[in-house]
């Protein structure tokens, strides 16, 4: 359904998220053996830090000269022969690629994994047209279109959230009759998408790096399916958000290292494949090859303090890292794009209405900005986003904002404070229940513990204990200043 | 050497006794110990939540308050907000309330001469081990931001290595996040539960009997809810455990010690 | 057609940005460091031939090193080794090369052999690539770090040959030995820029075809090849 994956409120997805007790095994599985992998990756290539500001410094690059670099790009798509739409919205994108299929009389179309073409919701707008076949062909996104076009839940394992036995079961219903053997049902569905390969006569594929000094572009598979999609069929629509682009091959062969070790702890991805347009005596690959460009929005970051975003390569890093996709998963966020970096572009890409709760879906551990492979600062962007809905936006209201507003008069005034140090033992007592404490030590001058305080403490309650304030005669500065009289720092 | 306290609103709100053991600490290895009156927050409660404007008064008035007394160095019991009073130049280059730049100045000078407690005692104070005994088994929780943000990911670790009677085990999954997140634990609270009760399932595996950590906040939520589940966990931040049972005779320098290994990742 | 809705779109980027379009040429790219081609650049030969071997066998990829006058036999043994035909090979110099006009004769005596052909038309050669059981092809190089074969298409050699069949072996000659991507890469584009390469496809193959979309377990064999062999030859 397009960026947005789902009709739920934020928190309806989370507590349907937090009931989904395999999906959440299987995250935190693939985030761990991912974990390792990554790691050793990185650390056998050596110098990972200097390799991450060499990725940056490209993909900066990039987006500051964006007009230029997607001008060479298109001049040189033309002198091969190809052609490249500007598309600025989805609308004029899926116009496009209907009217290219249309004019192919293209019945079988082949796709190769895409997040764009996703983003585009391009599958119902192809699934609409009579006498037209659609399949996705990466193994993953062949098991969501099986199972009723499902919503992927990340953006590099987009069915994460399904196990054997649920894809055992998709199969059946196509006519599998095997086990539950991974690799056993990996073979049907390479028969069974093997015949439908050979009929293709459209290709669509996404794109990992467009080449801007040569008009082609730079696709990354493990099954190489991308490559049957550019080799078989005799057209090829390549759809792009705008800013992938790099210089040269040069500088893709660096961010392809940098993205298979990042994404799955690979040395380099299994099929790197850089294509285009057919050169003449050659008889496969695309003899008819279109490049759509898209913005739909992602220009609104150029300019802003919002603009590094762009730099992404979608390894998916942030979000096998991340502490809350490892609890919430794809689904969760109910984007297209989940994880950290999903909470930055989604509400570029969609909006604050749709998508501001996104941002403060962090603790701000920062894994995600640790990870990054170009130095992307997802966790101070997401503070960001926080301040243009809060100061700039105004969007927050009611007892949560005016509390945030006095704490924040309360942490800038001395008098202020020191007046809360000598009232907040008693201050909360009439509002809230109490227990005593068992988790100890720690707590040893709370005397006891709120289990159910008012306004934002009933957040903090709702899952764990308070502790009461101490009284004042115990606090550190009355200690100290006692301390100090005793002759405490004699030496 | 002449010490400012960095006292953290947490703890001057709530953990009286994690600052008690700390001055006690440091002075026993030779500091004279200071704590500035007017000293309140770092900023991070309205900062991380997007109430900016709010913020730039709080950060004004911490760089006041630490300012005014002469030291050679602020200690702070928390890694959290040792890596944002260390962030404050970075910060305070969007602050539209600093047109002589006075408060960027002295916040240079601050974030110079700021340490988390566990990296001063090793790392500035060459100490390896505080001379401390504590009979217990017990796991170690990282913070976030203590060794992302702050980028210390080892002197806790080398110093508790040092502490007589002490037994540590390793805590799987130590690389993820509590849950705590400052505003993130209440706003977020249904997140925050699913992350946290992964945490107490991870450190209950190791079979510890005692948490220790650099921050208090994360011990307030894991401990929060430990509490919250009845079960026994001793809670304790890093001060308490180098300030247990001391004999001073045990104190030693970092040459008078094996060369730690570093950590290794996560 | 061609290029459509090109200025606009581009003017309105330029705009967000703030700053007027046509500036790369004044501010081209420079590589930030040089760690590409540093890395493992003080490798010997004979250092980079075991690394290649490494790295290849834990894909996992089935790795000879032969001498010339042994390829022939290596050849027919492979064929026998995974059923046999239908074969299908290049049509290109490099048998001629590997002296291997001989074995072409033998094998096609024994098995059903076709070549990709450059005055074939689309379907043909295609339907050759799909039947094929063995697809073989002559490797422009080898990368050491990441046990990957680098391949160009050309009249002679489709695309489909490497994807298509279901086994697939891959002869690269020991010269051909390089540390990483970062060399072959920059071969491609000095014989590009040459104008000795005109090709519309290059692919970096890295063992067979395989997915971890289920459960994240490493399965082979989902679109492309199910197996491939390295010969190096010694040259």
């Amino acid at each position: 359904m397009g960026l947005s994956t789902s009709t739920l409120p934020f928190k309806e997805r989370i507590a349907a998220a937090a009931k989904d007790k395999f999906a959440h095994a299987s995250i935190a599985k693939a985030q761990d053996t991912q974990y390792t992998k990554r790691e050793n990756a990185r650390a056998e290539l050596g110098n990972w830090q200097d390799w991450r500001k060499l990725g940056q410094s490209i993909r900066q690059h990039v987006i500051q000269y964006l007009p230029d670099y997607l001008e060479e790009f298109s001049d040189n798509v033309e002198k091969r022969g190809g052609n490249v739409f500007f598309a600025q919205t989805t609308d004029e994108a899926n116009d496009f690629i209907l009217n290219v299929i249309k004019q192919q009389q293209g019945h079988h179309v082949v796709k190769s994994k895409s997040m764009v073409t996703a983003e585009l919701d391009l599958d119902k707008k192809l699934q609409a047209l009579p006498d037209v076949s659609i399949l996705e062909t990466d193994l993953a996104e062949f098991i969501l279109q099986e199972d009723d076009w499902d919503e992927p839940s990340h953006i590099v394992f987009p069915a994460i959230h399904k196990d054997r036995n649920q894809v055992h079961t998709i199969f059946k219903k196509l006519g599998y009759e095997g086990d539950n053997d991974p690799e056993h049902m990996a073979r049907f569905a390479r028969k069974y998408m093997r015949e439908r390969f050979l009929e293709a006569d459209v290709g669509i594929t996404g794109c990992n790096f467009a080449i801007a000094d040569s008009g082609i572009i730079n696709l990354d598979t493990n099954e190489g399916n991308a490559d049957l999609a550019d080799s078989i069929p005799k057209a090829q629509i390549v759809v792009m958000g705008m800013e992938r682009l790099v210089p040269s091959m040069k500088e893709a062969e660096i961010m392809d290292n940098m993205l298979a070790r990042s994404a799955v702890g690979q040395k380099l991805t299994t099929y790197v494949t850089f294509e285009g347009q057919q050169t003449p005596g050659e008889t496969d690959g695309p003899e008819n090859f279109y490049v759509v460009v898209l913005d739909n929005n992602r220009s609104k970051a150029l300019g802003t303090e919002f603009q590094e975003i762009l730099q992404c390569i979608r390894c998916g890093a942030c979000l096998n890292v991340c502490p809350v996709y490892r609890q919430i998963g794809g689904h969760g966020y109910g984007s297209l794009y989940p994880g950290p970096v999903g909470a930055v572009l989604s509400p570029i890409l969609g909006g604050y209405e749709q998508f501001g709760e996104l941002p403060f879906a962090s603790s701000l551990c920062a894994a995600c900005t640790e990870t990054c492979p170009v130095l992307i600062p997802l966790h101070n962007l997401l503070i960001k986003h926080r301040e243009v809905e809060t100061d700039r936006l105004n969007m927050m209201h009611g007892f949560t904002d005016f509390q945030m507003k006095v704490v924040g008069k309360g942490t800038s005034s001395p008098f202020m404070f020191k007046m809360a140090l000598r009232f907040k033992h008693f201050g909360l007592s009439p509002w809230t229940h109490q227990k005593p404490v068992t988790a100890t030590n720690f707590f040893e001058y709370n005397n006891s513990m709120i289990t159910k305080g008012p306004g934002m403490v009933g957040g903090w309650t709702d899952v764990r204990d308070l502790p009461v304030p101490p009284k004042h005669r115990d606090d550190f500065r009355v200690w100290f200043k006692h301390h100090k009289k005793q002759g405490g720092d004699a030496k | 050497m002449k010490v400012s306290i960095f006292t953290t609103c947490m703890m001057d709100l709530m953990f009286p006794h994690v600052g008690k053991n700390m001055v006690e600490v440091l002075e026993r290895l030779g500091c004279t110990v200071d704590v500035p009156d007017d000293q309140i927050c770092c900023g991070q409660p309205t900062f991380n939540s997007g109430y900016v404007e709010a913020s730039w008064p709080v950060m004004h008035n911490q760089i006041d308050a630490l300012s005014a007394i002469d030291c050679d160095y602020i200690v702070c019991p928390a890694g959290s907000c040792t890596a944002i009073l260390k962030e404050y130049p970075e910060l305070l280059v969007d602050d539209p309330n600093d047109p002589t730049g006075d408060y960027m100045a002295r916040a240079k000078i601050l974030s110079a001469k700021t340490y988390e407690f566990s990296q001063f005692i090793w790392r500035v104070l060459g100490i390896a081990d505080c001379g401390a005994e504590l009979d217990t088994v017990a796991t170690y929780h990282r913070s976030c931001h203590m060794t992302r943000l702050l980028g210390e990911r080892e002197t806790p670790f080398w110093l508790l290595e040092n502490v007589k009677g002490l037994e540590m085990r390793q805590l799987d999954g130590i690389q993820y996040c509590c849950g705590f997140g400052g505003t993130f634990s209440v706003k977020e609270h249904e997140i925050s539960e699913l992350m946290v009760t992964s945490k107490v399932e991870n450190i209950e595996k190791t079979g510890a009997e005692t948490l220790i950590s650099c921050d208090p906040g994360c011990l307030m939520n894991i401990g929060g809810r430990f509490n919250r589940l009845g079960k026994p966990m001793k809670i304790m931040h890093i001060a308490e455990v180098l300030n247990h049972n001391v004999d001073e005779s045990r104190i030693k320098k970092i040459s008078e010690v094996a060369t730690p290994a570093p950590a290794p990742f996560p | 057609m061609t290029i459509q809705n090109r200025d606009k779109f581009l003017d309105h980027l330029a705009e967000r940005l703030g700053q007027p379009r046509h500036q790369l040429a004044t501010h081209p790219y420079q590589q930030l460091n040089d760690l590409p081609q540093q890395t493992l650049s003080d490798k010997t030969p004979a250092e980079l031939l075991a690394l290649a071997r490494k790295n290849s066998e834990a894909l996992p990829v089935t790795f000879y090193e032969v001498a010339p006058v042994e390829l022939p036999q290596l050849l027919t043994d492979y064929v026998t080794d995974k059923g046999g035909g239908p074969l299908l090979l290049p049509t290109t110099s490099h048998f001629a090369d590997y002296q291997l006009t001989d074995w072409q004769k033998s094998i096609a005596a024994d098995q059903t052999v076709n070549y990709w052909l450059p005055d074939a038309d689309r379907a043909t050669n295609l339907k050759a690539a799909e039947i094929a059981n063995i697809g073989i092809s002559f490797a422009d190089f080898l990368l050491a770090e990441s046990g990957t074969v680098t391949v160009s298409t050309n009249p002679g050699q489709g695309r489909a040959l490497h994807f298509l069949p279901i086994h697939y072996l891959s002869i690269v000659p020991r010269s051909r030995i390089v540390a990483r991507s970062t060399q072959a890469v920059a071969w491609y584009e000095k014989e590009q820029a040459a104008g000795c390469l005109d090709s519309s496809a290059i692919h970096f193959i890295t063992g067979p075809s395989n997915s971890g979309d289920i459960e994240m377990q490493l399965v082979t064999g989902v679109h492309g090849p199910l197996d491939v062999t390295y010969v190096v030859v010694d040259d």
